[in-house]
């Protein structure tokens, strides 16, 4: 080992984790000037400001709002990325595989919140995740909505608790159930084998909760969870990567009336749009590729994929799977996206206001408005080009990659 | 060498009626105008409103319109909103092969031209991706690899694709599947020194008068006249067998010669490190051996680390994908995240960027040239560096200096024609012109069409076979149905919808079942 190349890389990670150090008396006073403010409701603002204070933006404008705060000057400025299939949990042990449906259980009593994974997001530019069960059982329980930085405490980094009801068709839930086919080998088989088998246990589920309605008697805890997602107070997202099983998730929520469903690794959206449209679904899609493969189940997912779905008028987000290389992260998945014909803004607000919006913590991040926590990534670049670098990253207020440190 | 505008499509198996269509449209090549808007010569050099002159395959003039005369009956293509750019030179691959790897620990004697299959899909996509120059190389998994071929990414048989045959031996510093570090370097020991006992051994035989070599040599029908039937001393400055030159070179063992080659300094080397522990042992080999000024050291993983090293030897290097290298530190528990590229290029070393993961054939498909030379530019890499990497070096690195990875004079006339800034996920290759011939044209790439359009291939739907303007057509007509059909849809989930609020909130199987048979 060459010490002094080994050295800079060190110095370099060891500002990054001072920096992420929850340091009490941190300064969350800045005014950020950039050449562009991409504010992702909004026009974006050429030459603007951004006032940050206490944790919170304070003034969003085309002339300087003043305040005396030091000034970190970039080329760009976007609102802290979101990502709704982050996919940074313990494995098994984030999800009960005693029953197929723990769906009272949540996730976040689940998660090491240390796991070097989430501050990986972070200086990647992903602010907030959802983070949902492994897809082992059918309704694996509650996804958690968190902040990937500040105190690792759940009270510190929760946005919200129950932010989504996490489900899977598929191969996944029934995976390494006892065989579908030749006679059962154990008396502990666990059912279902098939996705007919899955579609059945998650019918059953709603069925029963809608049963429930009309008699308190068949009410159980369980049914109280699915009223939740019945009633629209929260959204249901399912993990859904072929066509058949987005099919199966269309028709639930025909069924059912399920007024907020989210398909997960939807790959295959893009074969079926009118349907999902109808369903009035919103889709977050599984990394891109210059390819074609992605998602589960070997599901095709069509590099324009984005472009398409964006085109139909369906509310997309993109994902990066907690990817370990940087031209796959969430922070290039835009670009891809791009690359295959999605405009610009589409591609930012895919990243930013569309999953806040799905799971409906836009009240207090996805976009750089007055109010909102000051999540925000400051950019060399263009925002999103590969070419381009994260220089800072800024959460509620505190600057946890220096832009005037990074070489 | 012959190629055919319609290479690229006659590639696509299922496209062999729409190539013959395309091929009576073939440019007239052997002049060939390139005007563009902006002419990248090399990293730094930009020509605004320039030509590019091609005859004969061979670029004869570059410079500004008006500066240069263009030939009256030259085929002219581009225009100002294109910019031009040399062809991306891809320094070494294992892709588009039948497999990358023999089960053979020690098999110089292979010949990448047997495994490369030119209809395998990973050429039409270095085109896609205006690759025009790639040096094909056994994978790492081996000791001794066998020998690669430069090749240009078009032609329907391995002869016309080469552009180089007969090239370097891959070698690997780094264990293969199943062996540890130790043995791996006690292999590729034993490979040299087996080498030099059988050399030993025929120089014996020689003085002893023995004639079994001879007789070997003829039984399997080697030739032995000319200069085969010459001895020639030992050259190589690791070591040297005496009296080599008591031994015709046409008898020594066929299995030999790519070997005696290295060590005597007349073949070029690649030798695979995977990881910073692997480069001393590369680079010690290679000097023991002799071959060291030939060796070209492929650096993936964490070798990084031994950057001070790979510039004291001043070899290049050809650095493997992922260029952020990311490791657990061992006592933090943090993850250590180094910009492999910038690092090199710090030390001064001379690298060319690949876009392959080096160990295996099948790849994540983000790993595209252009898309890596960004990234490596996103994490610290000055831009025109980033450029000469996946241009001018893997020329030089190849020995094609003088041929290809810049718009210069004489060079072969591979030229790009972009819609935009170059390595910008916003531009897409329009054209790619490979020696003075279009290679690729994005408006009939027939993948991209399928992908982006909709439009289906001939052949593979039910009376679609006849493409050309009136399955166009036809495939038209299906999307404004497709539209039709989506119109009504969703305005039958509305209503559906409508409905639904309107009725108790009771399960309603049978509605679902039937939506369930609409649909079939």
């Amino acid at each position: 080992m060459e010490k002094s190349t080994m050295n800079e890389a060190l110095l370099g990670v060891l500002a990054f984790g001072l920096l992420c150090a929850p340091a009490g008396a941190a300064d969350t006073n800045w005014l950020i000037k950039a050449k562009r403010v991409y504010t992702a409701d909004r026009e974006p603002i050429e030459d603007g400001w951004v006032q940050v204070g206490d944790g919170r933006i304070r003034a969003v404008s085309a002339v300087s709002p003043g305040g005396g705060f030091e000034t970190l000057e970039v080329d760009a400025v976007t609102p802290g990325l979101i990502d709704l299939s982050v996919r940074i949990d313990l494995g098994f042990d984030s999800v009960e595989q005693s029953t197929e449906t723990p769906a009272r259980l949540e996730v976040e009593n689940a998660l090491d919140l240390w796991d070097p994974r989430f501050e990986r997001e972070l200086r990647s530019g992903v602010t907030s995740v959802l983070v949902s069960p492994p897809d082992r059982a059918v309704i694996g329980g509650w996804s958690v909505a968190l902040k990937t930085g500040g105190p690792p405490t759940l009270e510190r980094r929760r946005i919200a608790g129950r932010a989504a009801l996490r489900a899977a068709i598929g191969d996944e839930p029934s995976d390494g159930n006892r065989p579908a086919f030749f006679q059962p080998d154990s008396f502990y088989n666990r059912r279902p084998t098939t996705r007919m088998g899955v579609e059945w246990v998650l019918r059953k589920a709603f069925h029963d909760a809608l049963a429930a309605r009309s008699d308190a008697a068949r009410a159980t805890s369980e049914t109280q969870v699915y009223e939740e997602v019945l009633s629209g107070k929260a959204p249901l997202i399912v993990s859904a990567s072929t066509t058949q099983d987005i099919r199966t998730a269309c028709f639930l929520q025909r069924e059912f009336k399920l007024p907020r469903l989210i398909l997960d690794a939807a790959a295959e959206a893009w074969k079926d749009p009118p349907m999902v449209v109808a369903s009035g679904a919103s889709v977050v899609l599984p990394p891109l590729t210059f390819g074609g493969r992605g998602g589960n189940d070997f599901a095709f997912h069509s590099w324009n994929s984005a472009a398409l779905l964006h085109e139909r008028g369906l509310t997309i987000a993109l994902s990066g799977h907690n990817a370990l290389e940087r031209g796959e992260r969430l922070a290039a998945q835009p670009g891809l996206a791009m690359h295959a014909g999605l405009p610009f803004d589409a591609a930012l607000a895919a990243v930013t206001i569309n999953p806040a919006r799905m799971i409906g913590i836009d009240g207090r991040v996805g976009s750089i408005a007055v109010g909102k926590d000051a999540d925000l990534v400051l950019w060399d670049g263009k925002p999103f080009e590969p070419s381009s670098r994260i220089v800072g990253v800024l959460l509620e207020g505190e600057l946890v990659l220096d832009p005037r440190t990074a070489k | 060498m012959q190629t055919s505008p319609s290479t690229l499509f006659a590639r696509s198996v299922l496209a062999s009626s729409f190539a013959l269509l395309t091929s009576g449209l073939a440019l007239a090549a052997d002049k060939l105008v390139i005007e563009a808007g902006r002419v990248i010569t090399r990293p730094g050099h930009e020509i605004k409103n320039g030509v590019i002159v091609i005859e004969n395959g061979r670029i004869t003039k570059v410079g500004a319109q008006g500066e240069v005369d263009k030939p009256w009956d030259a085929t002219v293509i581009g225009g100002p909103q294109y910019v031009a750019f040399p062809g991306f030179v891809e320094a070494q691959t294992s892709r588009g092969l039948d497999r990358p790897n023999e089960n053979i620990d020690v098999a110089p004697f292979l010949d990448i031209r047997d495994s490369i299959d030119p209809i395998n899909f990973a050429y039409e996509d270095y085109l896609r991706h205006g690759v025009t120059t790639l040096n094909v190389q056994q994978g790492g998994n081996c000791v001794i690899g066998g020998r690669g071929m430069v090749v240009r990414p078009v032609g329907m048989t391995v002869d016309e694709m080469a552009v180089r045959t007969d090239y370097a031996l891959k070698l690997s510093a780094s264990p293969k599947a199943g062996k540890s570090a130790a043995t791996q370097a006690m292999a590729l020991r034993r490979a040299f020194e087996e080498l030099r006992k059988r050399l030993e051994k025929q120089v014996q035989d020689k003085r002893d008068g023995k004639a079994r070599d001879k007789r070997e040599a003829l039984f399997q029908g080697r030739e032995l006249e000319g200069d085969k039937a010459k001895g020639r001393a030992m050259e190589g400055k690791g070591w040297r067998v005496d009296g080599l030159e008591l031994v015709p070179r046409g008898e020594l063992d066929e299995k030999d010669l790519q070997l005696l080659e290295l060590v005597e300094g007349k073949r070029d080397a690649y030798v695979w490190c995977a990881a910073a522990m692997d480069v001393r042992k590369a680079l010690d080999l290679a000097k023991e051996n002799g071959f060291l000024e030939r060796t070209t050291l492929v650096l993936a993983g964490d070798c990084w680390k031994a950057a001070d090293v790979v510039a004291a030897s001043g070899r290049p290097a050809i650095l493997i994908p992922p260029l952020l290298h990311v490791e657990t530190e061992p006592i933090t528990g943090k993850e250590v995240e180094t910009p492999v590229a910038k690092v090199f290029a710090e030390k001064g070393v001379k690298f060319a960027i690949a876009s392959e993961t080096g160990q295996a054939s099948s790849l994540p498909s983000h790993h595209v040239l252009w898309y890596q030379a960004a990234l490596a530019i996103g994490q610290g890499l000055p831009r025109e560096r980033a450029i000469a990497a996946v241009t001018t070096v893997p020329a030089e690195i190849l020995g094609l200096r003088d041929r290809v990875g810049s718009l210069e004079e004489g060079k072969d006339g591979n030229v790009l024609l972009l819609d935009g800034e170059p390595l910008s996920v916003r531009t897409h290759v329009q054209f790619v012109v490979i020696e003075g011939k279009t290679a690729y044209d994005r408006s009939k790439d027939i993948r991209l069409k399928h992908l982006l359009e909709g439009k289906e291939p001939p052949g593979t739907q039910a009376g679609a076979a006849d493409f050309g303007a009136a399955g166009a057509g036809k495939a038209d007509a299906k999307k404004d149905a497709l539209k039709q059909d989506e119109a009504a849809e969703r305005k039958a989930g509305e209503e559906q919808r409508k409905a639904d609020e309107k009725q108790s909130s009771g399960p309603h199987f049978s509605d679902a079942d039937a939506a369930g048979e609409e649909r079939g």
